[in-house]
C-alpha cells in the first residue's frame, strides 16, 4: 500500500534493554499495526546447558542488571525443587529481606528516574530536558530524596548479597554468609530515615496522580489478562502459588509453579526477540496477559501489610480491581515500595534474621526437574531446570519478567495509538501545568 | 563551575548492570552529573540513535559501551561510538572481554535458536523473528576486534568507586590510576600453603570462615583475578569466579592462568581432577572466553564454515 506511513520510535528511551516502535498508519488514518520490537537476545537457556546447576545462581543474574537479585532467588528455588532441598527458615528470611531491598530500590529508579521526567517537566517537554539530569537541578530535594532510597536498597543488597548488582550468596540449601549482629544494627538505625522518604514519595506520587488523572484514566486502559504471586491471598514477591485473573475480575487459576506448563503459553512473534507470554487455556491473543505492579495488585485479594494494604484501597476506590489502567502502574509501583519497606522493617526486627543456621551442609545432588517462582519487580519470574544425576543442566527453560509484559504493552501501546492518531484524544486531554516549566 | 564534558553511553547486548552501577554512586550523582553533557544515553534522555549519528566525527569527548556486540545493530552502535568520540571505554567485563553472554559461543547459533524460538517447554514448532528486528551475529566476537578501545575497565560489573575513580579522572583530564593486584590482595583469609586434598562443589559442608576457600577445596579464581572488586564475595564466603578478567596485561588468558593456579595448588592426577572438576570451561572462561585463545579457535572455525 503505498500510502502507508511508517513511524519507527528507535530506540524507546528511558528503557533499559533494547525497543524500538514501529506504528503503521493506512491511507485513511486508522491505525494498521503496532509492533514492539525488541532487538537483541543473548541465549542464557541454551549455555546453562552443561553448567552444573548450582552455577545457575551465579550466570543467570546477568539476565538483568537492574533485577538480578530476583533471578539469583528464581534460580536457587529452582535447583532447590529439583533436589528436594528445604534451606533453614533463617535463609529464607536472608533471602527475603534481599529481594524485598531490590523491591524497594528498583522501584525508586524506575518511579524516579525513568518515569517522573514525563511529569515533572510534561509530556511535551523538550526531550533535552526530559530526564533524570533535569530533574536533579530543577527539583533537587526530590532528587536527593530517591536518591537515598535507592541507596538504602541498593547498599542492604550489597549487605546480604555481597554484591548489590549481580549477589552471590545465595547457593541450594540457604546462604553462604549469615547477617552479622552490627551490620543488621546498623541497618536498623537507617530506617527511621527511609520509612520518612517512603513517606514523601507516596504524597508527591499521590500529587501527580491528581495532576494527571485525566491521562491515569483515559490513555491506554487496556483489558488484559493479570499474572502474580500470592500468598494465602496476599501479595507476596518471594514465595506462594502463581494466580491468573481473566479481564473480568475473576480468578481462573491459581497453581503451584511446578504445574507451570499447564497455564503458562509462549507464541513467537515474527518482530521481536522478546516472546510473548499468555494464559494458554485462553489461546493467543485472547489470552495476553500483563505482569508486574499493576497486576500483582490485581490478582491479591490484599496487601501483606498494614500501610501497604491502606494504600491499595486507596487506589482500588479510584481505579477499580481489576484496573487496566497502564499508568496506574506506577501508582501501584508506590503502593508495593510500601510493602517492601514495611517488610524491610520487620524482617531487620526479627531476631532470627541474624542466626547464624543458615546453610544445610549434606546438600546432594540428584537428577531432577525443578521450577523455581519469584516476582521481579517487573513481573513474574520463572527458572525451570532439568539435570542428571551428578547436578549437570540438561535442559533450561525461563519465563523472564518482561516476557509477560510484551504482547500486553504492545496491546497498550495499540490503544495509546488509535487514541492519538485515529481520535486526536490528546489534544483534548486535561493536563496540568508541569511541575517545572522549560 | 568546570566545563562540562560531552558524553555518550551506548548499551550493546546487555544487562544494564554496569549502568545500575554508575547510578550506585547515589549522592556523588549530584557532583557528577552536572559535570555531564550527556549527548546520548537510551535508557535515561529521549535522544534517539539518528540523533548521535549525525553529530560530527570525533565531536563528543568520552564514549562508553557496554555489553557485548550480539547483533548488527550493536556492532553498528559500537562503531558509530568509535567514530563520534575521541575517547573509547570498554564498559564492564562483556565489552572488555565478551563476558558471560560470551559462552554462547560454547554451542552453534543453530542450537541456541532452537531453545529460544523453535521448540521449549512451553512452545513448539516456532521461527526465528526476521521483522523489524537486526539480524543476529553467528558468533560472540570480543568487540576490540570490531573497534580499538582507549580504556578498559572491566567488571561484572565494575565497582561504582571504580566508576567514580574513572569519571572523576576524565573529567579532570588525567589518566586512570589502578591498582594491579588479584583478589587475594583483598581476601582476609588465611592462607597456609597447604596442599588442596579434593575438590568440592560449593554447596557441600562449611567452609572454615577464616581459611582459603581454594586451600580447603573449593575452586575459587581470586589469585588468578584482577581485585578491582575489592574481595567483595571472597570475605562474604564466596567463591571467586573471576568476574573481573585477568590482572593486568588483560590481554592473558585468564582461563589457562586460572587452571594453572588449580594446578599448583591441587596437586592431583589428571583423571582425578577430570572426575572432580564437572565442567571446566564454564568455570575457567566463564567471563571471557571469547577473548581467550581457546575462543579465539571457535572464532576461527565459524569463520572457515562461513566462508565455504
Amino acid at each position: 500500500m503505498p500510502n502507508d506511513k511508517v513511524i519507527r520510535v528507535d530506540p524507546v528511551t528511558r528503557l533499559e534493554g533494547h525497543g524500538a516502535l514501529t506504528i503503521k498508519l493506512g491511507s485513511d488514518g486508522k491505525v494498521k499495526d503496532v509492533q514492539f520490537n525488541v532487538g537483541s537476545t543473548r541465549f542464557f537457556e541454551k549455555f546453562l546447558e552443561g553448567r552444573p546447576m548450582e552455577e545457575a545462581p551465579r550466570i543467570t543474574p546477568r539476565i538483568c542488571g537492574i533485577c538480578p537479585i530476583p533471578h539469583h532467588l528464581a534460580s536457587v528455588k529452582a535447583v532447590e525443587a529439583a533436589w528436594d532441598v528445604t534451606p533453614p527458615p533463617a535463609a529464607v528470611k536472608l533471602r527475603r529481606l534481599l529481594i524485598e531491598a531490590k523491591q524497594l530500590s528498583s522501584h525508586a529508579i524506575h518511579f524516579y528516574a525513568l518515569a517522573a521526567p514525563d511529569f515533572v517537566f510534561g509530556p511535551f517537554a523538550d526531550p533535552s530536558v526530559r530526564n533524570v539530569a533535569a530533574v536533579l537541578k530543577h527539583l533537587p530535594d526530590v532528587a536527593v530524596q530517591a536518591i537515598k532510597l535507592m541507596e538504602f536498597g541498593q547498599e542492604l543488597c550489597r549487605t546480604v548479597g555481597a554484591k548489590a548488582i549481580h549477589p552471590t550468596t545465595a547457593i541450594p540449601g540457604g546462604m553462604l554468609s549469615p547477617l552479622k549482629e552490627d551490620e543488621r544494627d546498623e541497618w536498623l538505625k537507617k530506617v527511621p530515615e527511609m520509612l520518612e522518604n517512603i513517606n514523601k514519595t507516596v504524597e508527591l506520587a499521590k500529587n501527580v496522580v491528581n495532576m494527571y488523572i485525566d491521562v491515569v484514566t483515559k490513555v491506554a486502559v487496556t483489558p488484559t489478562y493479570y499474572i502474580g504471586l500470592v500468598n494465602d491471598g496476599k501479595l507476596d514477591i518471594y514465595d506462594g502459588k502463581v494466580r491468573v485473573m481473566d479481564p473480568d475480575g475473576k480468578t481462573v487459576a491459581e497453581f503451584e509453579p511446578k504445574d507451570y506448563t499447564n497455564y503458562y503459553g509462549e507464541h513467537i512473534p515474527g518482530h521481536s526477540y522478546a516472546t510473548h507470554i499468555y494464559y494458554k487455556p485462553a489461546g493467543y491473543p485472547d489470552g495476553i496477559w500483563r505482569a508486574n505492579t499493576l497486576a500483582r495488585c490485581n490478582v491479591a485479594d490484599e496487601m501483606a501489610t498494614p500501610l501497604a494494604n491502606e494504600a491499595l484501597k486507596e487506589m482500588r476506590e479510584v481505579v477499580g480491581r481489576p484496573s487496566h489502567h497502564t499508568f496506574a502502574y506506577h501508582w501501584a509501583r508506590i503502593i508495593e515500595m510500601v510493602q517492601a519497606a514495611e517488610w524491610i522493617k520487620t524482617l531487620l526486627e526479627d531476631p532470627e534474621i541474624v542466626s547464624t543456621d543458615v546453610k544445610l551442609s549434606d546438600v546432594e545432588p540428584k537428577a531432577g526437574n525443578g521450577v523455581g517462582i519469584v516476582e521481579a519487580p517487573r513481573g513474574t519470574l520463572l527458572h525451570n531446570y532439568e539435570c542428571d544425576e551428578k547436578g549437570i543442566i540438561t535442559k533450561a527453560n525461563l519465563i523472564v519478567a518482561t516476557n509477560n509484559n510484551i504482547a500486553g504493552i504492545e496491546k497498550s501501546l495499540m490503544d495509546a495509538a488509535r487514541f492519538v492518531f485515529e481520535q486526536k484524544g490528546h489534544e483534548k486531554l486535561k493536563l496540568p501545568d508541569p511541575l517545572v516549566k522549560t | 563551575m568546570t566545563e562540562q564534558v560531552s558524553i555518550a553511553l551506548g548499551q550493546g547486548s546487555s544487562c544494564w548492570g554496569c549502568f545500575q552501577s554508575l547510578i550506585d554512586i547515589h549522592l556523588k550523582l549530584a557532583d557528577v552529573l552536572p559535570l555531564l553533557d550527556i549527548k546520548y544515553w537510551q535508557a535515561v534522555v529521549d535522544y534517539k540513535l539518528s540523533d548521535l549519528e549525525s553529530y560530527p566525527d570525533k565531536s563528543i569527548a568520552v564514549g562508553v559501551y557496554e555489553g557485548m556486540a550480539r547483533t548488527e545493530e550493536d556492532v553498528h552502535l559500537l562503531k558509530t561510538l568509535r567514530a563520534k568520540c575521541k575517547i573509547l571505554i570498554a564498559f564492564g567485563t562483556c565489552s572488555c572481554f565478551g563476558g558471560i553472554p560470551g559462552m554462547a559461543n560454547f554451542y552453534d547459533i543453530e542450537d541456541c535458536y532452537d531453545v529460544k524460538f523453535r521448540n521449549n517447554k512451553t512452545f513448539s514448532d516456532g521461527e526465528v523473528p526476521s521483522e523489524n528486528v537486526p539480524p543476529i551475529e553467528s558468533i560472540v566476537r570480543p568487540n576490540r576486534h570490531y573497534v580499538d578501545f582507549d580504556v578498559y575497565l572491566p567488571g561484572c560489573p565494575p565497582t561504582s568507586s571504580l566508576i567514580l575513580t574513572a569519571l572523576t579522572s576524565l573529567i579532570e583530564g588525567k589518566e586512570i590510576e589502578l591498582p594491579p593486584h588479584t583478589v587475594c590482595h583483598y581476601c582476609s583469609r588465611e592462607k597456609k600453603e597447604t596442599p588442596v586434598p579434593e575438590i568440592l562443589r560449593p554447596f557441600k559442608g562449611n567452609a572454615d570462615p577464616d581459611r582459603c576457600l581454594l586451600e580447603q577445596g573449593y575452586i575459587c579464581l581470586g589469585s588468578a583475578t584482577w581485585g578491582l572488586c575489592e574481595g567483595q564475595c571472597v570475605n562474604k564466603g564466596v567463591t571467586c569466579r573471576g568476574c573481573f578478567g585477568p590482572p593486568p596485561p588483560i590481554t592473558q588468558d585468564h582461563g589457562a592462568a586460572s587452571i594453572s593456579m588449580l594446578g599448583s595448588y591441587a596437586p592431583l592426577l589428571p583423571d582425578e581432577l577430570k572426575e572432580q572438576v564437572p565442567d571446566p570451561i564454564g568455570y575457567f572462561w566463564r567471563f571471557d572466553y571469547p577473548s581467550s585463545h581457546l575462543g579465539n579457535m571457535r572464532i576461527k572455525r565459524e569463520d572457515a564454515k562461513n566462508a565455504k
